[in-house]
Protein backbone atom coordinates (compact mmCIF):
# COMPACT_ATOMS: atom_id res chain seq x y z
CA UNK A 1 0.00 0.00 0.00
CA UNK A 2 1.43 3.38 -0.85
CA UNK A 3 2.11 5.61 2.21
CA UNK A 4 0.67 8.71 0.21
CA UNK A 5 -1.94 10.30 1.67
CA UNK A 6 -4.30 10.08 -1.09
CA UNK A 7 -3.19 6.69 -2.55
CA UNK A 8 -2.73 6.35 -5.96
CA UNK A 9 -2.86 2.81 -6.76
CA UNK A 10 -5.42 1.23 -8.17
CA UNK A 11 -4.61 -2.68 -7.99
CA UNK A 12 -1.59 -5.27 -8.96
CA UNK A 13 -0.35 -6.95 -12.06
CA UNK A 14 -1.21 -10.32 -12.40
CA UNK A 15 -0.46 -10.83 -16.07
CA UNK A 16 2.88 -9.10 -17.32
CA UNK A 17 4.41 -9.03 -20.64
CA UNK A 18 6.49 -7.03 -23.29
CA UNK A 19 3.89 -5.20 -24.36
CA UNK A 20 1.78 -4.41 -21.40
CA UNK A 21 -0.09 -6.01 -18.62
CA UNK A 22 -3.42 -7.53 -16.74
CA UNK A 23 -3.92 -5.62 -13.35
CA UNK A 24 -6.49 -6.86 -10.85
CA UNK A 25 -8.49 -4.07 -8.87
CA UNK A 26 -8.06 -3.66 -4.99
CA UNK A 27 -11.93 -2.18 -5.35
CA UNK A 28 -14.44 -4.08 -7.19
CA UNK A 29 -15.70 -1.49 -9.98
CA UNK A 30 -12.82 0.73 -9.30
CA UNK A 31 -11.78 0.49 -12.84
CA UNK A 32 -9.18 3.45 -14.47
CA UNK A 33 -11.76 4.42 -17.62
CA UNK A 34 -10.53 3.10 -21.18
CA UNK A 35 -8.00 5.20 -22.52
CA UNK A 36 -6.43 6.89 -19.02
CA UNK A 37 -2.85 6.42 -18.21
CA UNK A 38 -1.57 4.35 -15.65
CA UNK A 39 2.16 3.36 -14.33
CA UNK A 40 3.65 0.92 -12.40
CA UNK A 41 7.28 0.09 -11.91
CA UNK A 42 9.60 -2.25 -13.86
CA UNK A 43 11.91 -4.42 -12.13
CA UNK A 44 15.10 -1.83 -12.15
CA UNK A 45 13.52 0.67 -10.80
CA UNK A 46 12.33 1.96 -14.33
CA UNK A 47 8.64 3.59 -14.61
CA UNK A 48 6.50 2.39 -17.01
CA UNK A 49 3.79 4.10 -18.25
CA UNK A 50 0.51 2.35 -19.93
CA UNK A 51 -2.66 3.51 -21.73
CA UNK A 52 -5.60 1.40 -20.43
CA UNK A 53 -7.48 -0.61 -23.31
CA UNK A 54 -9.84 -2.87 -21.56
CA UNK A 55 -11.65 -3.50 -18.36
CA UNK A 56 -13.97 -6.76 -17.28
CA UNK A 57 -15.56 -7.52 -13.53
CA UNK A 58 -16.69 -11.50 -13.36
CA UNK A 59 -16.40 -14.19 -11.21
CA UNK A 60 -13.15 -14.85 -9.69
CA UNK A 61 -13.30 -18.77 -9.85
CA UNK A 62 -13.53 -19.25 -13.44
CA UNK A 63 -15.92 -22.37 -13.05
CA UNK A 64 -18.09 -20.28 -11.52
CA UNK A 65 -20.96 -18.29 -13.06
CA UNK A 66 -22.27 -14.67 -12.31
CA UNK A 67 -26.62 -15.89 -11.94
CA UNK A 68 -29.06 -12.87 -11.40
CA UNK A 69 -29.84 -11.66 -7.77
CA UNK A 70 -32.41 -9.07 -8.46
CA UNK A 71 -35.79 -8.63 -8.94
CA UNK A 72 -37.91 -5.64 -9.47
CA UNK A 73 -37.49 -4.63 -5.98
CA UNK A 74 -33.88 -5.11 -5.37
CA UNK A 75 -31.86 -3.84 -8.02
CA UNK A 76 -28.25 -2.09 -8.65
CA UNK A 77 -26.34 -0.90 -5.90
CA UNK A 78 -28.65 -2.29 -3.34
CA UNK A 79 -27.70 -5.87 -4.70
CA UNK A 80 -24.94 -5.23 -3.29
CA UNK A 81 -26.24 -4.29 0.71
CA UNK A 82 -28.09 -7.32 0.52
CA UNK A 83 -25.38 -9.51 -0.67
CA UNK A 84 -22.20 -8.82 1.37
CA UNK A 85 -20.15 -11.71 0.20
CA UNK A 86 -19.79 -10.51 -3.69
CA UNK A 87 -16.70 -8.54 -2.99
CA UNK A 88 -15.22 -10.90 -2.35
CA UNK A 89 -16.20 -13.69 -5.35
CA UNK A 90 -16.50 -11.16 -7.75
CA UNK A 91 -13.46 -8.90 -9.23
CA UNK A 92 -12.49 -6.32 -11.82
CA UNK A 93 -9.49 -6.30 -14.09
CA UNK A 94 -7.95 -3.94 -16.75
CA UNK A 95 -5.71 -4.24 -19.21
CA UNK A 96 -2.80 -1.45 -20.48
CA UNK A 97 -0.53 -1.11 -23.32
CA UNK A 98 2.94 -0.02 -22.38
CA UNK A 99 3.42 3.68 -24.39
CA UNK A 100 6.63 4.89 -22.61
CA UNK A 101 9.07 4.43 -19.79
CA UNK A 102 11.08 6.95 -17.56
CA UNK A 103 14.77 5.80 -16.61
CA UNK A 104 16.89 8.23 -15.02
CA UNK A 105 14.76 10.84 -15.38
CA UNK A 106 14.43 10.70 -19.23
CA UNK A 107 11.58 9.72 -21.04
CA UNK A 108 11.61 7.28 -23.65
CA UNK A 109 8.23 6.30 -26.51
CA UNK A 110 9.28 2.81 -26.56
CA UNK A 111 8.33 -0.38 -25.33
CA UNK A 112 9.71 -0.98 -21.59
CA UNK A 113 12.80 -3.40 -22.41
CA UNK A 114 11.38 -5.51 -19.10
CA UNK A 115 7.99 -5.98 -18.27
CA UNK A 116 6.88 -5.05 -14.62
CA UNK A 117 7.08 -8.10 -12.36
CA UNK A 118 3.82 -9.48 -11.71
CA UNK A 119 1.73 -8.36 -8.42
CA UNK A 120 4.00 -5.16 -8.63
CA UNK A 121 0.77 -1.86 -7.70
CA UNK A 122 -0.90 -0.21 -10.62
CA UNK A 123 -1.35 3.57 -10.02
CA UNK A 124 -3.39 6.68 -11.19
CA UNK A 125 -1.03 8.71 -12.82
CA UNK A 126 -1.36 12.12 -11.68
CA UNK A 127 -2.53 15.13 -13.79
CA UNK A 128 1.10 17.09 -13.80
CA UNK A 129 2.78 13.60 -14.30
CA UNK A 130 0.28 12.85 -16.94
CA UNK A 131 0.64 15.88 -19.03
CA UNK A 132 4.06 16.05 -19.21
CA UNK A 133 4.29 12.40 -20.78
CA UNK A 134 1.36 13.13 -23.16
CA UNK A 135 2.67 16.51 -24.45
CA UNK A 136 3.68 15.19 -27.46
CA UNK A 137 1.99 12.34 -29.29
CA UNK A 138 5.00 10.57 -30.51
CA UNK A 139 3.56 6.87 -28.76
CA UNK A 140 0.41 7.06 -30.58
CA UNK A 141 2.06 4.89 -33.63
CA UNK A 142 2.41 2.43 -30.71
CA UNK A 143 -1.39 2.50 -29.53
CA UNK A 144 -2.00 2.87 -33.62
CA UNK A 145 -0.70 -0.79 -33.36
CA UNK A 146 -2.40 -2.06 -30.97
CA UNK A 147 -4.29 -5.53 -31.13
CA UNK A 148 -6.38 -6.58 -28.65
CA UNK A 149 -9.65 -6.36 -27.05
CA UNK A 150 -11.25 -3.56 -28.57
CA UNK A 151 -10.46 -1.88 -32.07
CA UNK A 152 -7.70 0.38 -31.78
CA UNK A 153 -9.38 3.32 -33.26
CA UNK A 154 -11.99 2.94 -30.37
CA UNK A 155 -8.90 3.15 -28.40
CA UNK A 156 -7.31 6.26 -29.87
CA UNK A 157 -10.49 8.27 -29.83
CA UNK A 158 -10.91 7.59 -26.44
CA UNK A 159 -7.25 7.83 -25.00
CA UNK A 160 -7.36 11.67 -26.99
CA UNK A 161 -11.07 12.20 -25.52
CA UNK A 162 -9.81 11.48 -21.98
CA UNK A 163 -6.79 13.75 -22.43
CA UNK A 164 -8.17 16.43 -23.79
CA UNK A 165 -10.39 16.90 -20.26
CA UNK A 166 -7.54 15.82 -18.23
CA UNK A 167 -5.22 18.85 -20.16
CA UNK A 168 -8.64 21.32 -19.61
CA UNK A 169 -9.89 21.37 -23.16
CA UNK A 170 -6.54 22.09 -24.16
CA UNK A 171 -7.09 23.12 -28.15
CA UNK A 172 -3.32 23.00 -28.99
CA UNK A 173 -2.77 20.02 -27.83
CA UNK A 174 -5.66 19.02 -29.56
CA UNK A 175 -4.63 20.01 -32.76
CA UNK A 176 -1.28 18.40 -32.68
CA UNK A 177 -2.88 14.87 -31.71
CA UNK A 178 -4.98 15.15 -34.86
CA UNK A 179 -1.93 16.28 -37.05
CA UNK A 180 -0.49 12.79 -35.39
CA UNK A 181 -3.27 10.75 -36.34
CA UNK A 182 -3.44 12.31 -40.10
CA UNK A 183 0.18 11.52 -40.20
CA UNK A 184 -0.29 7.48 -38.98
CA UNK A 185 -3.31 7.20 -41.29
CA UNK A 186 -2.51 9.27 -44.48
CA UNK A 187 -2.59 6.23 -46.58
CA UNK A 188 -6.40 5.10 -45.00
CA UNK A 189 -8.85 8.32 -44.86
CA UNK A 190 -11.98 5.92 -44.33
CA UNK A 191 -10.73 5.29 -40.92
CA UNK A 192 -9.02 8.76 -40.24
CA UNK A 193 -12.00 10.65 -40.87
CA UNK A 194 -14.20 9.46 -38.48
CA UNK A 195 -11.30 9.23 -36.10
CA UNK A 196 -11.05 13.32 -35.89
CA UNK A 197 -15.04 13.19 -36.04
CA UNK A 198 -15.20 11.07 -32.82
CA UNK A 199 -12.61 14.03 -31.34
CA UNK A 200 -14.09 16.66 -32.44
CA UNK A 201 -16.31 17.33 -35.24
CA UNK A 202 -14.51 20.42 -35.86
CA UNK A 203 -11.53 19.00 -36.77
CA UNK A 204 -12.87 16.76 -39.63
CA UNK B 1 -16.78 -45.70 -24.24
CA UNK B 2 -16.27 -48.41 -22.25
CA UNK B 3 -19.15 -48.98 -20.68
CA UNK B 4 -22.28 -50.98 -22.87
CA UNK B 5 -25.19 -49.22 -21.40
CA UNK B 6 -27.79 -50.95 -24.02
CA UNK B 7 -26.97 -54.05 -21.78
CA UNK B 8 -28.01 -52.97 -19.03
CA UNK B 9 -31.03 -50.76 -20.08
CA UNK B 10 -33.68 -53.26 -20.41
CA UNK B 11 -33.13 -54.52 -16.63
CA UNK B 12 -32.80 -50.17 -15.65
CA UNK B 13 -36.21 -50.05 -17.56
CA UNK B 14 -37.72 -52.99 -15.41
CA UNK B 15 -36.34 -52.15 -12.53
CA UNK B 16 -38.02 -48.66 -12.66
CA UNK B 17 -41.59 -49.99 -13.56
CA UNK B 18 -41.15 -52.54 -10.66
CA UNK B 19 -40.38 -49.92 -8.19
CA UNK B 20 -42.77 -47.06 -9.66
CA UNK B 21 -46.00 -49.39 -9.01
CA UNK B 22 -45.29 -50.61 -6.04
CA UNK B 23 -44.87 -47.56 -4.40
CA UNK B 24 -48.12 -46.65 -5.93
CA UNK B 25 -49.54 -49.20 -3.61
CA UNK B 26 -47.96 -47.58 -0.44
CA UNK B 27 -48.70 -44.59 -0.68
CA UNK B 28 -52.32 -44.72 0.05
CA UNK B 29 -51.75 -46.99 3.18
CA UNK B 30 -48.97 -44.08 4.35
CA UNK B 31 -51.55 -41.37 4.03
CA UNK B 32 -53.78 -43.30 6.01
CA UNK B 33 -51.34 -44.25 8.59
CA UNK B 34 -50.54 -40.55 8.89
CA UNK B 35 -54.04 -39.33 8.58
CA UNK B 36 -55.07 -41.66 11.34
CA UNK B 37 -52.03 -41.57 13.67
CA UNK B 38 -53.36 -42.29 17.35
CA UNK B 39 -50.38 -40.35 19.26
CA UNK B 40 -51.86 -41.85 22.69
CA UNK B 41 -51.58 -45.37 21.44
CA UNK B 42 -48.13 -44.57 19.50
CA UNK B 43 -46.54 -43.33 22.58
CA UNK B 44 -47.54 -46.51 24.42
CA UNK B 45 -46.22 -48.85 21.71
CA UNK B 46 -43.10 -47.05 21.56
CA UNK B 47 -42.42 -46.81 24.83
CA UNK B 48 -42.23 -50.52 24.56
CA UNK B 49 -41.03 -51.28 20.87
CA UNK B 50 -37.66 -53.62 20.56
CA UNK B 51 -36.15 -52.53 17.14
CA UNK B 52 -32.96 -52.00 15.56
CA UNK B 53 -33.61 -48.95 13.64
CA UNK B 54 -33.57 -45.32 14.89
CA UNK B 55 -37.45 -43.97 16.23
CA UNK B 56 -37.84 -40.22 16.38
CA UNK B 57 -39.24 -39.00 19.69
CA UNK B 58 -41.78 -36.44 19.32
CA UNK B 59 -41.28 -33.53 21.55
CA UNK B 60 -45.01 -31.91 20.55
CA UNK B 61 -46.61 -34.50 18.80
CA UNK B 62 -45.69 -35.98 15.73
CA UNK B 63 -48.07 -34.15 13.31
CA UNK B 64 -47.99 -30.27 12.05
CA UNK B 65 -46.40 -28.10 10.51
CA UNK B 66 -44.71 -24.51 10.76
CA UNK B 67 -44.84 -22.06 8.66
CA UNK B 68 -41.04 -19.76 8.40
CA UNK B 69 -41.40 -17.03 11.10
CA UNK B 70 -40.54 -13.33 9.53
CA UNK B 71 -37.30 -12.66 8.55
CA UNK B 72 -34.61 -10.84 10.92
CA UNK B 73 -34.08 -7.16 10.07
CA UNK B 74 -30.64 -8.03 11.34
CA UNK B 75 -28.25 -11.41 11.25
CA UNK B 76 -25.06 -12.85 11.17
CA UNK B 77 -24.31 -16.30 10.02
CA UNK B 78 -21.31 -18.13 10.34
CA UNK B 79 -20.01 -21.07 8.32
CA UNK B 80 -16.97 -23.31 8.38
CA UNK B 81 -16.72 -26.50 6.21
CA UNK B 82 -13.19 -28.71 5.61
CA UNK B 83 -11.61 -30.57 3.23
CA UNK B 84 -8.47 -32.82 3.91
CA UNK B 85 -5.71 -33.08 1.45
CA UNK B 86 -3.67 -37.02 2.21
CA UNK B 87 -0.18 -37.31 0.87
CA UNK B 88 0.45 -39.23 -1.70
CA UNK B 89 0.55 -42.99 -1.01
CA UNK B 90 4.47 -42.90 -2.66
CA UNK B 91 5.96 -40.42 -0.02
CA UNK B 92 8.11 -41.10 2.54
CA UNK B 93 6.66 -37.68 4.34
CA UNK B 94 3.92 -38.81 6.97
CA UNK B 95 1.17 -35.53 7.51
CA UNK B 96 -2.52 -34.36 6.27
CA UNK B 97 -3.32 -30.96 5.77
CA UNK B 98 -6.78 -29.79 7.09
CA UNK B 99 -8.36 -26.94 4.82
CA UNK B 100 -11.22 -24.85 6.50
CA UNK B 101 -13.44 -22.64 4.70
CA UNK B 102 -15.08 -19.93 7.01
CA UNK B 103 -17.51 -17.81 6.46
CA UNK B 104 -19.12 -15.23 8.07
CA UNK B 105 -21.97 -13.00 6.78
CA UNK B 106 -23.49 -10.02 8.16
CA UNK B 107 -26.88 -8.60 7.01
CA UNK B 108 -28.70 -5.67 7.93
CA UNK B 109 -28.29 -2.13 8.04
CA UNK B 110 -24.16 -2.76 8.50
CA UNK B 111 -24.06 -5.71 5.72
CA UNK B 112 -20.45 -7.41 5.97
CA UNK B 113 -18.65 -10.04 4.79
CA UNK B 114 -15.65 -12.54 6.14
CA UNK B 115 -13.94 -14.98 3.78
CA UNK B 116 -11.48 -16.73 4.86
CA UNK B 117 -9.40 -20.13 4.04
CA UNK B 118 -7.04 -21.80 6.50
CA UNK B 119 -4.86 -24.65 5.71
CA UNK B 120 -2.80 -26.25 8.62
CA UNK B 121 -0.47 -29.26 7.98
CA UNK B 122 -0.54 -31.97 10.61
CA UNK B 123 2.68 -34.02 10.92
CA UNK B 124 3.54 -34.55 14.62
CA UNK B 125 3.06 -37.56 16.14
CA UNK B 126 0.22 -37.16 18.18
CA UNK B 127 -1.52 -35.40 15.05
CA UNK B 128 -0.66 -39.40 13.19
CA UNK B 129 -1.51 -41.73 15.88
CA UNK B 130 -3.64 -41.79 18.60
CA UNK B 131 -2.35 -44.19 21.34
CA UNK B 132 -3.47 -45.74 24.93
CA UNK B 133 -2.35 -47.83 26.91
CA UNK B 134 -2.26 -50.99 24.37
CA UNK B 135 -3.47 -49.82 20.76
CA UNK B 136 -1.90 -47.07 18.57
CA UNK B 137 -5.10 -45.93 15.77
CA UNK B 138 -3.72 -44.03 12.71
CA UNK B 139 -5.40 -40.65 12.68
CA UNK B 140 -6.79 -41.18 8.42
CA UNK B 141 -10.03 -42.62 7.11
CA UNK B 142 -12.91 -42.30 8.99
CA UNK B 143 -11.22 -41.17 12.61
CA UNK B 144 -9.21 -38.25 10.54
CA UNK B 145 -13.08 -37.03 9.61
CA UNK B 146 -14.08 -36.49 13.15
CA UNK B 147 -10.98 -34.34 13.75
CA UNK B 148 -12.28 -32.53 10.69
CA UNK B 149 -15.83 -32.28 12.22
CA UNK B 150 -14.52 -31.38 15.04
CA UNK B 151 -12.15 -28.27 13.93
CA UNK B 152 -14.84 -27.03 11.79
CA UNK B 153 -17.50 -27.01 14.50
CA UNK B 154 -14.37 -25.24 17.14
CA UNK B 155 -13.46 -22.43 14.88
CA UNK B 156 -16.97 -21.59 13.72
CA UNK B 157 -17.67 -21.28 17.81
CA UNK B 158 -14.76 -19.29 18.48
CA UNK B 159 -15.86 -16.78 15.79
CA UNK B 160 -19.21 -16.78 16.35
CA UNK B 161 -19.03 -16.17 19.97
CA UNK B 162 -17.28 -12.66 19.47
CA UNK B 163 -19.98 -11.40 17.10
CA UNK B 164 -22.86 -8.80 18.08
CA UNK B 165 -26.04 -10.97 18.33
CA UNK B 166 -28.22 -12.42 16.24
CA UNK B 167 -25.78 -14.69 15.26
CA UNK B 168 -26.31 -18.41 14.10
CA UNK B 169 -23.62 -21.40 13.03
CA UNK B 170 -24.14 -23.48 10.47
CA UNK B 171 -22.29 -26.35 9.97
CA UNK B 172 -22.60 -28.62 6.54
CA UNK B 173 -23.51 -32.50 7.67
CA UNK B 174 -24.44 -33.65 10.79
CA UNK B 175 -24.06 -33.13 14.99
CA UNK B 176 -24.22 -36.33 15.52
CA UNK B 177 -20.93 -38.21 15.32
CA UNK B 178 -22.99 -41.55 14.49
CA UNK B 179 -19.16 -43.28 13.16
CA UNK B 180 -18.00 -43.09 17.07
CA UNK B 181 -20.33 -45.59 18.03
CA UNK B 182 -18.00 -48.33 16.86
CA UNK B 183 -14.84 -47.12 17.40
CA UNK B 184 -12.81 -47.86 20.95
CA UNK B 185 -13.26 -46.02 23.94
CA UNK B 186 -10.30 -43.60 23.82
CA UNK B 187 -11.26 -42.27 20.06
CA UNK B 188 -14.59 -41.69 21.01
CA UNK B 189 -13.35 -39.81 24.23
CA UNK B 190 -10.51 -38.36 21.98
CA UNK B 191 -13.50 -36.95 19.03
CA UNK B 192 -16.23 -36.34 21.20
CA UNK B 193 -14.19 -33.70 24.08
CA UNK B 194 -13.61 -31.07 21.67
CA UNK B 195 -16.82 -31.38 19.86
CA UNK B 196 -18.55 -31.01 23.15
CA UNK B 197 -16.83 -28.71 24.38
CA UNK B 198 -17.46 -26.49 21.15
CA UNK B 199 -21.23 -27.01 21.31
CA UNK B 200 -21.35 -25.99 25.16
CA UNK B 201 -19.10 -23.03 24.38
CA UNK B 202 -22.17 -21.89 22.08
CA UNK B 203 -24.64 -22.82 24.55
CA UNK B 204 -23.07 -20.27 26.72
CA UNK B 205 -22.80 -17.74 24.04
CA UNK B 206 -26.63 -18.65 23.11
CA UNK B 207 -25.29 -18.66 19.68
CA UNK B 208 -27.70 -21.28 17.71
CA UNK B 209 -26.21 -23.86 16.21
CA UNK B 210 -27.66 -26.13 13.53
CA UNK B 211 -26.74 -29.00 11.34
CA UNK B 212 -27.41 -28.82 7.90
CA UNK B 213 -28.58 -32.17 5.85
CA UNK B 214 -28.95 -31.75 2.38
CA UNK B 215 -31.07 -34.77 0.66
CA UNK B 216 -31.62 -36.58 3.55
CA UNK B 217 -31.55 -40.67 3.75
CA UNK B 218 -32.55 -40.94 7.40
CA UNK B 219 -35.68 -42.59 8.32
CA UNK B 220 -36.51 -42.04 11.63
CA UNK B 221 -40.15 -40.81 11.21
CA UNK B 222 -41.07 -43.04 9.26
CA UNK B 223 -40.04 -45.90 11.43
CA UNK B 224 -42.30 -44.72 13.84
CA UNK B 225 -45.28 -44.80 11.17
CA UNK B 226 -43.95 -48.20 10.71
CA UNK B 227 -44.29 -48.58 14.53
CA UNK B 228 -47.96 -47.14 14.31
CA UNK B 229 -49.12 -49.86 11.72
CA UNK B 230 -47.81 -52.87 13.73
CA UNK B 231 -49.64 -55.53 14.43
CA UNK B 232 -47.87 -57.03 17.15
CA UNK B 233 -50.10 -54.78 19.97
CA UNK B 234 -52.93 -55.71 18.33
CA UNK B 235 -51.96 -59.67 19.75
CA UNK B 236 -51.04 -58.29 23.15
CA UNK B 237 -47.20 -58.14 22.44
CA UNK B 238 -45.24 -55.11 22.09
CA UNK B 239 -43.33 -54.21 19.14
CA UNK B 240 -40.83 -56.40 18.30
CA UNK B 241 -39.02 -56.11 15.04
CA UNK B 242 -36.71 -58.52 15.36
CA UNK B 243 -39.13 -61.05 16.61
CA UNK B 244 -40.85 -60.39 13.39
CA UNK B 245 -38.46 -60.17 10.94
CA UNK B 246 -36.73 -63.46 11.84
CA UNK B 247 -40.36 -64.63 10.87
CA UNK B 248 -40.08 -63.88 7.39
CA UNK B 249 -37.37 -66.83 6.70
CA UNK B 250 -39.11 -69.21 9.07
CA UNK B 251 -42.73 -68.91 8.65
CA UNK B 252 -42.77 -67.18 5.43
CA UNK B 253 -44.96 -64.03 7.69
CA UNK B 254 -45.28 -60.65 5.82
CA UNK B 255 -44.63 -58.21 8.39
CA UNK B 256 -47.46 -56.24 8.82
CA UNK B 257 -45.33 -52.91 7.77
CA UNK B 258 -44.55 -53.66 4.70
CA UNK B 259 -48.00 -52.17 3.64
CA UNK B 260 -46.13 -49.17 3.56
CA UNK B 261 -43.19 -47.83 1.18
CA UNK B 262 -39.64 -48.43 1.80
CA UNK B 263 -39.32 -44.10 1.48
CA UNK B 264 -37.13 -42.00 3.60
CA UNK B 265 -38.73 -39.07 5.84
CA UNK B 266 -37.52 -36.59 3.24
CA UNK B 267 -40.30 -38.15 0.87
CA UNK B 268 -43.00 -38.63 3.32
CA UNK B 269 -42.65 -35.02 4.22
CA UNK B 270 -42.58 -33.60 0.68
CA UNK B 271 -45.37 -36.12 -0.07
CA UNK B 272 -47.68 -36.86 2.72
CA UNK B 273 -47.11 -33.82 4.94
CA UNK B 274 -46.65 -31.81 1.70
CA UNK B 275 -44.37 -29.38 3.23
CA UNK B 276 -44.46 -26.21 1.51
CA UNK B 277 -41.47 -23.69 0.86
CA UNK B 278 -40.40 -22.45 3.89
CA UNK B 279 -42.45 -24.91 6.51
CA UNK B 280 -41.00 -26.99 8.50
CA UNK B 281 -42.02 -30.48 10.58
CA UNK B 282 -42.36 -30.62 13.90
CA UNK B 283 -38.95 -30.84 16.52
CA UNK B 284 -37.75 -34.44 17.15
CA UNK B 285 -35.27 -36.00 19.69
CA UNK B 286 -32.99 -38.43 17.65
CA UNK B 287 -32.43 -42.04 19.04
CA UNK B 288 -28.94 -42.33 18.62
CA UNK B 289 -27.08 -44.18 21.66
CA UNK B 290 -23.88 -41.88 20.76
CA UNK B 291 -26.26 -38.84 22.23
CA UNK B 292 -26.36 -40.70 25.31
CA UNK B 293 -22.55 -39.41 25.73
CA UNK B 294 -23.22 -36.01 25.08
CA UNK B 295 -24.77 -33.38 28.46
CA UNK B 296 -28.74 -33.45 28.35
CA UNK B 297 -28.68 -30.10 27.65
CA UNK B 298 -26.52 -30.26 23.86
CA UNK B 299 -28.50 -33.61 22.91
CA UNK B 300 -29.61 -34.01 19.09
CA UNK B 301 -33.44 -33.03 18.13
CA UNK B 302 -34.23 -32.68 14.18
CA UNK B 303 -36.99 -31.43 12.36
CA UNK B 304 -37.58 -31.32 8.59
CA UNK B 305 -37.51 -27.54 6.32
CA UNK B 306 -38.30 -27.71 2.65
CA UNK B 307 -35.90 -25.22 1.76
CA UNK B 308 -37.72 -24.14 -1.77
CA UNK B 309 -35.87 -26.76 -3.62
CA UNK B 310 -36.02 -30.39 -1.64
CA UNK B 311 -36.74 -31.28 1.68
CA UNK B 312 -33.94 -30.96 4.01
CA UNK B 313 -32.46 -32.20 7.19
CA UNK B 314 -31.86 -30.35 10.27
CA UNK B 315 -30.18 -30.75 13.81
CA UNK B 316 -30.06 -29.02 16.76
CA UNK B 317 -28.95 -29.27 19.97
CA UNK B 318 -31.80 -29.76 22.70
CA UNK B 319 -31.60 -26.20 24.12
CA UNK B 320 -32.25 -24.61 21.04
CA UNK B 321 -34.92 -27.11 20.55
CA UNK B 322 -36.54 -25.64 23.45
CA UNK B 323 -36.30 -22.16 23.17
CA UNK B 324 -38.93 -20.89 20.45
CA UNK B 325 -36.98 -17.48 20.01
CA UNK B 326 -33.75 -19.35 19.13
CA UNK B 327 -35.79 -21.93 16.99
CA UNK B 328 -37.60 -19.68 15.01
CA UNK B 329 -34.45 -17.39 14.80
CA UNK B 330 -32.62 -20.33 13.08
CA UNK B 331 -35.54 -21.36 10.87
CA UNK B 332 -36.12 -18.28 9.52
CA UNK B 333 -32.05 -17.96 8.67
CA UNK B 334 -31.79 -20.70 7.03
CA UNK B 335 -34.51 -19.75 4.78
CA UNK B 336 -33.24 -16.41 4.15
CA UNK B 337 -29.89 -18.40 3.72
CA UNK B 338 -31.46 -20.68 1.10
CA UNK B 339 -33.40 -17.91 -0.84
CA UNK B 340 -30.00 -16.49 -1.82
CA UNK B 341 -28.29 -19.84 -3.11
CA UNK B 342 -30.78 -21.38 -5.06
CA UNK B 343 -32.06 -23.92 -2.34
CA UNK B 344 -28.74 -24.69 -0.34
CA UNK B 345 -27.67 -22.10 2.42
CA UNK B 346 -25.35 -19.75 0.68
CA UNK B 347 -22.89 -19.41 3.61
CA UNK B 348 -22.47 -23.48 4.01
CA UNK B 349 -22.04 -23.10 0.03
CA UNK B 350 -19.19 -20.11 -0.06
CA UNK B 351 -17.55 -21.94 2.73
CA UNK B 352 -17.48 -25.21 0.42
CA UNK B 353 -15.89 -23.24 -1.87
CA UNK B 354 -13.07 -22.48 0.35
CA UNK B 355 -12.44 -25.46 1.57
CA UNK B 356 -12.16 -27.40 -0.97
CA UNK B 357 -8.91 -28.75 -2.57
CA UNK B 358 -8.84 -28.85 -6.15
CA UNK B 359 -6.93 -31.11 -8.11
CA UNK B 360 -4.27 -28.94 -9.80
CA UNK B 361 -3.97 -27.62 -6.02
CA UNK B 362 -3.28 -31.42 -5.07
CA UNK B 363 -0.65 -31.90 -7.81
CA UNK B 364 1.02 -28.76 -6.62
CA UNK B 365 1.43 -30.27 -3.34
CA UNK B 366 3.05 -33.13 -4.74
CA UNK B 367 5.24 -31.07 -7.34
CA UNK B 368 6.48 -29.18 -4.25
CA UNK B 369 6.83 -31.91 -2.06
CA UNK B 370 8.90 -33.59 -5.06
CA UNK B 371 10.81 -30.73 -5.56
CA UNK B 372 12.11 -30.14 -1.42
CA UNK B 373 12.83 -33.70 -1.14
CA UNK B 374 14.89 -33.54 -4.24
CA UNK B 375 16.92 -30.89 -2.81
CA UNK B 376 17.75 -33.42 0.21
CA UNK B 377 18.59 -36.31 -2.61
CA UNK B 378 15.71 -38.02 -1.84
CA UNK B 379 13.70 -39.15 -5.39
CA UNK B 380 9.93 -40.19 -5.50
CA UNK B 381 9.66 -43.74 -7.31
CA UNK B 382 6.30 -44.15 -8.23
CA UNK B 383 4.39 -47.89 -8.49
CA UNK B 384 4.04 -49.15 -11.87
CA UNK B 385 0.52 -48.91 -12.02
CA UNK B 386 0.58 -45.49 -10.90
CA UNK B 387 3.29 -44.44 -13.91
CA UNK B 388 0.73 -46.76 -16.11
CA UNK B 389 -2.44 -44.72 -15.02
CA UNK B 390 -0.76 -41.31 -15.38
CA UNK B 391 0.95 -42.12 -18.54
CA UNK B 392 -1.96 -43.31 -20.34
CA UNK B 393 -0.26 -44.47 -23.45
CA UNK B 394 -1.82 -46.78 -26.04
Amino acid sequence: MSEQPESLRLGEVIETSTVGFVAECDELHCLPPLGSLVSVNGPEGDVIYAVVTYGETGSIDPGRRVVRRGSADLRDQAIYQQNPELRHVLRSVFSAAAIAYRRDDRLSYLLPPLPPPLHYSVERVPTTEAREVTDQPRYFPILAQYRGEIPADQLLAAHARHLYELRGHDRDWLERAARELARIFKHDYDRLVPLLEALDPDLA
Amino acid sequence: MTLDVAAIAEELRRLAADTASWEHAGWSALHAAVRDLDETDLRQRLRTAKTSWLLAQAIQGYRGVSPCPPQPERYTVVAADGSVLNPDRHSPLRYYVINLGIVVLAYGDAPQARMESRARLYAGEEDLYLSDLSRRVPISGTVLGFKRAVEELRQAAELARSLDPPVVVLQDGTLILWGLESQPEFVVNWALSPFLEALAALRDARVPVAGFISYPGSSDVMNVMRVSVCDYPLRGMPVNCDHCRARILTEGHRPACDILPDVSDRVLFEQVFKLTPGERSPVYASASTILERYPEADRIHFFYLHTGAEVARVEIPAWVARDQAMLDLLHAAIIDQCSRARGYPLALQEAHELAVIRAEERREVEILVDRMLAQHGVVLRRSAKERSKRGRYV
